[in-house]
């Protein structure tokens, strides 16, 4: 009996024909291995080595040549490179990081890949099945007309009166795309869903939700746009996710029941935490981010976790952690993908239950409106206490006795999309800016209640225009005289850090950017 | 943090400060939540006479598990002084080991080199929108760092002696002084165990 499934990448220079003389030999090469024939290992990126995971494999093996022997130069140190970061993510996501091995071969060594392959099987038989069970195959929808016709009507588009003030808001529009609301609008409503370029404009919404702000109709574009997803998912539109789709990859692996995260694996002993508190911490997917962006952007954003648990600590709150906490669902719902989000908000609303907890605090506002906002809409219910990070340091300090070192520079805030749809979403950060006593806060051109956004929501549709916005959003914050970008979401530092790596732009781009609750833990102090 | 409320503990407190800021109410709701909400007994001496209209009153509260026979204070446990003037009277009174809590906008303690407590509650009045419930504040205050009667009678006797439709507000008042208070003792607390910042 053999149900273990071992993908094999293996490259067409070097090892490929140390493979075929096995083959040739007729070599006992273990039968749970799938191999795929490869142009070169280091092309094999962190999406593609972790993707046979998300579809249920037990091991893969990824097979190149030898460092200085790579017929395209780098991709020995490429491969290592995906390999180890791959590595770091299978190990938070509790699957192990042994699961994935690296090795390099030239063509006369088969004895070598053989024991190789062999040694390789037999730790992952020993280690077990993976406990990721492939995800559900997106069904077809079996009437796409009637589907749309639905998410027309329930976000009000039929009302849309033409008058224009969605495109004239509208970020992308803005940055110059082709691209218009209230025109995809009415192509939807013209039955227009099957045509390619409908789709493309489905994909690059950015949900942010800016033009549902000025409608006079109140079409609740970001939402209806988050229908037409869901209904298009099933149809093989291309859903244009970016970074090969690794993210989208990442949460469905959590939505397997059977996988036990480790993603706390990294907290250090700076913070208290005690497993039987009543009050929770929900810290999100930071930790995956940094493996992932960490060599490219050199991105921190599990720091904003561990900031936000110093600053409970500091008002004597030890909170609790979930051993296996998955991430919350946002990117998966705002992709289209609703059967895996719902699946993930199941699990979470089981760990939730049963953790004995009476609250939940967020630091990521994206993660703080999927669980108070997104699952009740969708029938889940929470039983706890949902509290924004925000919301709580700025009630903690108005009690008083508390101070701030006055931070002395100059300020300017990018509203996270996710936070500022909040009744109080652009009042508070700026109320805690101020208390941080700035030497200035300095509002950017489309700042406050017109803020553009950071150009990318759910990591889909993400695009030259993306750039440009991002790019015209840095300079407006430079053109504001601030030294300092502050930011309340982690991905909206992900996605400024990007922008900045331009390689023409780069040194006119660079601006220091820095997490709100990273500027707050380190000035608060006691009075 | 804060102690049980002593069943027999006898609390002499003073209340000082100008005619119109509500000490003498302050003095009342701080005796009926001892006597009607924690059982105690208590007692209210309120001195404003000549001095009231903007001049210096006070009020007298003595708080007892046992039967109080002399209701003046002569050395008060608690000084909570709302104006200068009202400090400067009373503040050679105080006991050795008493407390002193100030409106740190309106009052200096000149000459007073111990630990004590202050709290703006004028202006933290101000902020809410209604200066003339800083007595409010100051009693949530001093009862947060005094543990003198407990926070809940207090609460009732709030509601049951503010002018009508405002108890609302009024026990907002309180508990923005409470607040504070739990939160300077904390603060105090963290001090003295050396971590006062987030980061350490
Ligand atoms: S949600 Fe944002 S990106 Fe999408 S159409 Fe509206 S304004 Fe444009
Ligand atoms: S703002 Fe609203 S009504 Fe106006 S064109 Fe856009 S969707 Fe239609
Ligand atoms: S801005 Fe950069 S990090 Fe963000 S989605 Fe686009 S490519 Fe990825």
């Amino acid at each position: 009996m053999n149900d273990f499934n071992i993908i094999l990448f293996l490259c067409s220079w070097g090892p490929h024909p140390a493979y075929q003389t096995l083959q040739d030999r007729a070599a006992d090469i273990p039968s749970e291995i799938k191999m795929v024939r490869i142009p070169c290992a280091g092309r094999i990126s962190k999406a593609l080595l972790f993707k046979p995971f998300e579809m249920g494999a037990d091991g893969v093996a990824l097979v190149g040549c030898p460092a200085g022997s790579c017929r395209y130069g780098a991709g020995t140190t490429n491969a290592n490179a995906n390999e180890e970061d791959t590595r770091g993510i299978l190990h938070l996501l509790g699957l192990g990081s042994q699961r994935l091995r690296l090795a390099n071969f030239m063509p006369e060594d088969a004895d070598g890949l053989l024991s190789f392959l062999r040694d390789f099987a037999s730790e992952i038989i020993r280690m077990g099945k993976t406990p990721v069970s492939p995800p559900a195959k997106d069904k077809a929808l079996s009437d796409l007309a009637e589907a749309a016709r639905k998410a027309i009507a329930q976000n009000n588009v039929y009302s849309c009166q033409d008058c224009g003030k969605c495109s004239s808001s509208c970020p992308l529009t803005l940055a110059g795309k082709p691209f218009s609301p209230r025109a995809l609008a009415a192509s939807i409503i013209s039955g227009s869903l099957s045509e390619p370029t409908v789709q493309k404009d489905v994909w690059a919404c950015l949900t942010c939700g800016l033009c549902s702000e000025r409608c006079p109709s109140s079409v609740n574009f970001p939402q209806f746009i988050r229908e037409i997803r869901s209904i298009l998912k099933g149809t093989g539109s291309g859903s244009a996710e970016v970074h090969g789709g690794f993210l989208q990859s990442l949460m469905r692996t959590m939505a397997s029941p059977g996988v036990q995260t480790r993603h706390w694996d990294w907290i250090t002993h700076e913070v208290r935490t005690d497993p039987a508190a009543k009050t929770l911490f929900f810290g999100g997917c930071a930790p995956y981010f940094d493996i992932f962006f960490g060599r490219h952007l050199g991105v921190k954003t599990t720091r904003m976790i561990t900031d936000s648990i110093k600053l409970l600590n500091f008002f004597d709150i030890t909170p609790a952690l979930l051993p296996d906490e998955r991430c919350c669902g946002h990117d998966l719902l705002w992709s289209g993908d609703r059967e895996n989000f719902l699946a993930l908000a199941r699990l979470n609303q089981e760990a939730f239950g049963s953790s004995g907890a009476e609250e939940i605090i967020v630091s990521c506002p994206e993660c703080y409106r999927t669980l108070s906002v997104d699952y009740p809409a969708h029938g889940i219910d929470i039983p706890l206490k949902i509290t924004l990070l925000h919301d709580l340091i700025e009630r903690e300090v108005d009690k008083g006795a508390v101070a701030f070192t006055p931070h002395g520079g100059v300020v300017t805030f990018l509203d996270p999309c996710r936070m500022r749809y909040l009744p109080k979403g652009r009042e508070l950060p700026r109320k805690l800016i101020a208390r941080l006593k700035p030497s200035a806060f300095k509002e950017m051109k489309e700042g406050g209640a017109s803020s553009d956004c950071c150009g990318n929501c759910a990591w889909i549709g993400c695009d030259a225009f993306s750039k440009a916005l991002q790019v015209k959003r840095i300079a407006q914050a430079k053109a504001s005289g601030a030294d300092l970008l502050v930011t309340g979401c982690p991905k909206c530092q992900i996605h400024m850090k990007c922008a900045m790596e331009d390689p023409f732009l780069g040194p006119d781009l660079t601006m220091e950017v820095e997490d709100l609750t990273a500027l707050i833990v380190r000035s608060i102090h006691w009075e | 943090m804060t102690q049980l409320i002593k069943e027999t503990g006898r609390y002499e407190i003073i209340l000082t400060g100008f005619g119109g800021q509500g000490i003498v109410l302050a003095g009342k709701i701080l005796g009926q939540a001892a006597a009607i909400g924690d059982n105690r007994e208590s007692t209210l001496v309120q001195s404003y006479g000549p001095e009231a209209r903007g001049g210096a009153c006070s009020a007298q509260v003595i708080i007892s598990g046992k039967a109080i026979h002399y209701p003046p204070v002569r050395h008060p446990d608690i000084l909570a002084c709302m104006s200068q003037a009202g400090f400067d009277k009373y503040i050679e009174q105080l006991t050795a080991e008493g407390t002193l809590i100030i409106d740190q906008d309106l009052v200096q303690p000149h000459g007073f080199d111990r630990e004590h407590f202050s709290i703006p509650s004028t202006r933290m009045a101000e902020e809410l929108g209604r200066k003339m419930m800083a007595n409010i504040i100051m009693l949530g205050f001093l009862i947060a760092v005094t543990n003198a009667v407990s926070p809940g009678s207090t609460r009732n006797a709030v509601s049951s002696s503010v002018p009508r439709g405002t108890a609302e507000k009024n026990i907002a008042a309180f508990n923005k002084g409470y607040d504070y208070g739990l939160a300077v003792l904390k603060g105090r607390q963290k001090k003295a165990t050396g971590r006062a910042g987030a980061e350490k």
